[in-house]
């Protein structure tokens, strides 16, 4: 396997447009935390971003920073830290910035803290054939054109490479605590709808973990209120992590799934299955697989709910039997026309039907 | 060929004759939105359902009539301004709450429904939707998706674009997608995010799925008055350092105070230079220790003033001042031109000296009411349209604020959008590659260019072919003769 590792953004454009002209196909890789998600593909070289590791612009008043996709979250999350804010990820440290925004990563308090991609407000990303364009703008609110980079998100590196990103930061809380109880998802479920400001409520085989956050007060108000409704609370310290164990933490083998589905889906979705954690009030849990038998029933209670559920470590791609709009076919077309990057890896629209001849409007 | 009568034949055959409009005064009522721009249209249409609107999307394919699709017509950039002998799709008449899901945290709507209504309706059950335009009483949801709609509310819970979960949108061709979905994510690429902000112009929403969220269980909102505006806005910034987020940073300088006051008499002082109306929520606690935060960073900055709103009817009229706001300057003067540039927030009161220097060097009265804590200035130029000149020195003065404010490092729009009054000002702000980027987005939704034509992107900006008539001065010298007089061109 041929290696491209790229230092500029020019070495990038100059990499892809050689590489769709030549026809050889690339995977864009970041810290390789994300690579198992998406449909099998089969590729000629890698493109790695973890030389694009530059911090471009950091105003901590402004709420912004702006960074280049190789920044492992880690480093980003030492850089905050020195002003007290955060970009709530939840991903591993050696995690690329790129990486989780291109694999649509969900942070565990979504709750609370809501989707990744409203975080990312501008970003600088390169086409299939080497064209370098920008998107948004380095201002929390913009409508300004069509926003590229919220097609990018998600893409799983089949549009373009992105190559910097300016986003939107918290200030870090002022204290947090993760309290442990017995109980099952559908305490979950009641805990996210009746304390609604905490900001993660996980379900596990194994219990409950409610992570606080917040003024000290605000806590010890939070923590009466769910102890009133799970009984027992168990409270872990200031820096334990959340959840306690996360999915890329769990004993390797076997698949995991990403499931997201409606809320209320969530305890019914579950009942099969001996491995799991599930962010009450939010629809995603994580779910383990242990054999292809498994994923397929898992899938079959999920799509019946009008939800998905890719794989996001081990096999399974993502799944899936509801075709995707034409767009997708057009949007391919336009921003890797020659289909170099990850051929296969996203989803595919099944077969057009043939559009009615129109003359220009 | 355009054929107008066939399309007209063909549309009151689906939706019933008395939805479909083409007499002159309709027309001419539908030539425009809230923006100052006059355009002009061949047929007016009022769908109910989405599947009437499919209908019209076909009626316009086969006879070739570009599409405008309009909410309630209070868009300030003329997106919803049609051009030619184009189709208007009105979506008022769809106004429906489709069901409501507390266990699901949301909400299925017709776009056609006012975002206060849906608030209102939200309300006694315990509920909320976070987006608040100050245009709230009239602007509907699918309005909002179009234009990514801000308001106060969104510094701490994001632009509409947080708040959507899926839309079902009739495509340029008449067909029916759902892009999004119910659950958090969804399969393929985010197009629901790519419609949020897209100004009509990749197809018609006919049904959103919005996110709801609980109403916090405490709130409390605050008035400050300061001697300066420096010591107002650096009150911002201090909130922001001590680690809070307010829900909501409005700030409003001296003439729109005066203004708002002898309108709603809310008991603003009309004595500080700018006031800063904050809002917090959250939890008892949570807000006690924001408020607490939020004074001290008010004390810090030498407030002259404060006032806390002591129960919900003294928070209401606080608030009627700030949203009273546009209407109130109609004392000033006839009529007036919004503004919407979003600068970096350390930028904001170099921008705003810049913006009163340029509305004394064209004689104008110039007030300011903006969303300090996102950065989001609304300068309102006041004047009176029936004195000659009058609007020249409006639109120059306009054009010197936008550049102001991207010189400042900001976008174009915070909110109101690009539509066709600032289309020609694109290139200021990106290259002619990501401009080719964006029509190729565009063009993969609507291959023939049929829905809402000539917005948003500068004519010249092509899918495909790197050459965009770009002259550098945010006027297009190509074929803009046929444009509405005041598209800025």
């Amino acid at each position: 396997m041929d290696l491209i590792h790229p230092r500029t953004v020019v070495d990038v454009a100059e990499a892809l447009g050689t590489a769709s002209q030549d026809g050889i196909s690339v995977l864009v890789v970041g810290g390789r935390r994300h690579l198992d998600k998406g449909n099998p593909t089969d590729v000629d070289v890698e493109l790695w971003t973890t030389q694009l590791d530059q911090v471009v612009a950091y105003e901590p008043d402004e709420m912004l920073v702006v960074v280049q996709s190789g920044m492992r979250c880690g480093a980003l999350a030492e850089l905050l830290a020195q002003h007290r804010q955060e970009w709530p990820a939840d991903a591993p440290a050696d995690a690329t910035v790129g990486g989780v925004i291109a694999s649509g990563s969900t942070s565990a308090r979504r709750l609370r803290v809501g989707a990744l991609r409203d975080t990312v407000v501008e970003m600088q990303l390169v086409t299939g054939d080497g064209r370098v364009v920008t998107s948004g703008a380095r201002t929390v609110k913009n409508v300004t054109g069509y926003d590229v980079h919220r097609l990018m998100t998600g893409s799983l590196g089949t549009l373009g490479v992105i190559t910097q990103v300016a986003l939107k930061v918290r200030p870090m809380p002022e204290r947090r605590r993760t309290l442990v109880a017995v109980g099952d998802v559908a305490l979950a479920t009641t805990i996210a709808a009746e304390v609604p400001l905490v900001a993660g409520v996980l379900g596990t085989h194994e219990g409950l973990e409610v992570r606080l956050e917040g003024w000290p007060d605000e806590i010890d108000e939070l923590a009466s209120a769910v102890t009133r409704l799970a009984g027992d609370t168990v409270a872990l310290d200031e820096d334990s992590s959340f959840p306690r164990i996360p999915w890329w933490l769990w004993p390797d083998g076997g698949t995991v799934l990403e499931v997201a589905v409606v809320p209320s889906s969530l305890p019914g979705i579950l009942a099969g299955s001996t491995n799991y954690a599930a962010l009450a009030g939010v629809g995603i849990a994580w779910v383990g697989a242990a054999s292809l038998g498994e994923i397929v029933a898992v899938r079959r209670r999920v799509e019946g709910t009008g939800g998905v559920a890719p794989a996001i470590r081990g096999p399974g791609g993502l799944g899936g039997t509801l075709p995707v709009p034409d767009v997708h076919r057009r949007l391919k077309a336009s921003f890797d026309p020659a289909n170099v990057l990850a051929p296969g890896r996203a989803w595919t629209p099944g077969t057009a039907a043939p559009r009615a001849p129109t003359s220009g409007g | 060929m355009a054929d107008v009568d066939a399309a007209r034949r063909k549309l009151e055959a689906a939706l019933g004759p008395e939805a479909v409009l083409s007499d002159p005064l309709a027309l001419r009522l539908y030539a425009r939105d809230a923006s100052m721009v006059e355009g002009g249209c061949a047929l007016v249409a009022l769908p109910t359902t989405t599947e009437q609107v499919q209908a019209c999307v076909r009626a316009a394919v086969t006879h070739d009539l570009p599409i405008v699709p309009r909410g309630s017509g209070t868009g300030l950039a003329g997106a919803a301004t049609p051009i030619g002998d184009s189709l208007v799709v009105a979506t008022a008449r769809m106004t429906g709450i489709v069901e409501v899901r507390p266990e699901d945290r949301l909400a299925w709507v017709e776009p056609g429904l006012p975002n206060l209504d849906l608030a209102d309706h939200l309300r006694p059950m315990g509920w909320t939707y976070a987006p608040d335009p100050s245009s709230q009483q009239t602007s509907s949801i699918g309005g909002n998706v179009n234009t990514n709609a801000g308001g106060p509310h969104c510094l701490a819970y994001g632009v509409t674009s947080a708040h959507v979960l899926a839309l079902d949108v009739v495509m340029p061709d008449g067909s029916l997608e759902r892009l999004g979905a119910e659950g958090p994510e969804a399969a393929g690429y985010d197009l629901r995010g790519v419609v949020v902000g897209s100004e009509g112009t990749l197809g018609i929403v006919t049904r959103v799925c919005v996110r709801i969220l609980p109403t916090p269980p405490a709130v409390r909102t605050m008035l400050f008055g300061f001697d300066t505006v420096e010591a107002c806005a650096a009150t911002v910034s201090a909130i922001i350092a001590r680690g809070v987020v307010p829900a909501a940073v409005e700030m409003m300088d001296q003439g729109i105070v005066r203004a708002v006051e002898s309108f709603a008499h809310a008991g603003y002082p009309v004595d500080a230079a700018a006031v800063l109306l904050v809002e917090v929520d959250g939890t008892d606690a949570g807000v006690a220790a924001q408020t607490h935060e939020v004074e001290a960073a008010a004390d810090a900055n030498g407030v002259s003033s404060v006032r806390v709103a002591s129960d919900h009817v003294e928070r209401a009229l606080l608030w009627k001042g700030r949203k009273s706001a546009f209407g109130a300057i109609a004392q000033i003067a006839p009529h007036y031109h919004l503004h919407d540039c979003v600068v970096p927030r350390t930028k904001l009161v170099e921008v705003m000296r810049g913006v009163y220097a340029i509305a004394e060097r064209h004689g104008l009265i110039v007030t300011n009411v903006f969303h300090a804590g996102d950065g989001n200035l609304h300068p309102l130029f006041s004047f009176d349209r029936s004195v000659p000149g009058t609007l020249e020195r409006v639109l120059r003065a306009s054009d010197e604020v936008v550049r102001l404010c991207v010189d400042a490092g900001g976008a174009l729009s915070g909110e109101h959008g690009i539509g066709l009054e600032k289309r020609d000002f694109m290139s200021l702000v990106f290259s002619a590659e990501d401009l080719a980027a964006q029509a190729c987005l565009r063009a993969a939704f609507d291959p023939d260019g049929r829905m809402n034509p000539r917005k948003v992107l500068p004519d010249g900006a092509r899918c495909g072919e790197f050459a965009i008539a770009a002259t550098g001065s945010g006027h297009a010298a190509s074929d803009a003769a046929d444009l509405p007089e005041g598209s800025w061109i």
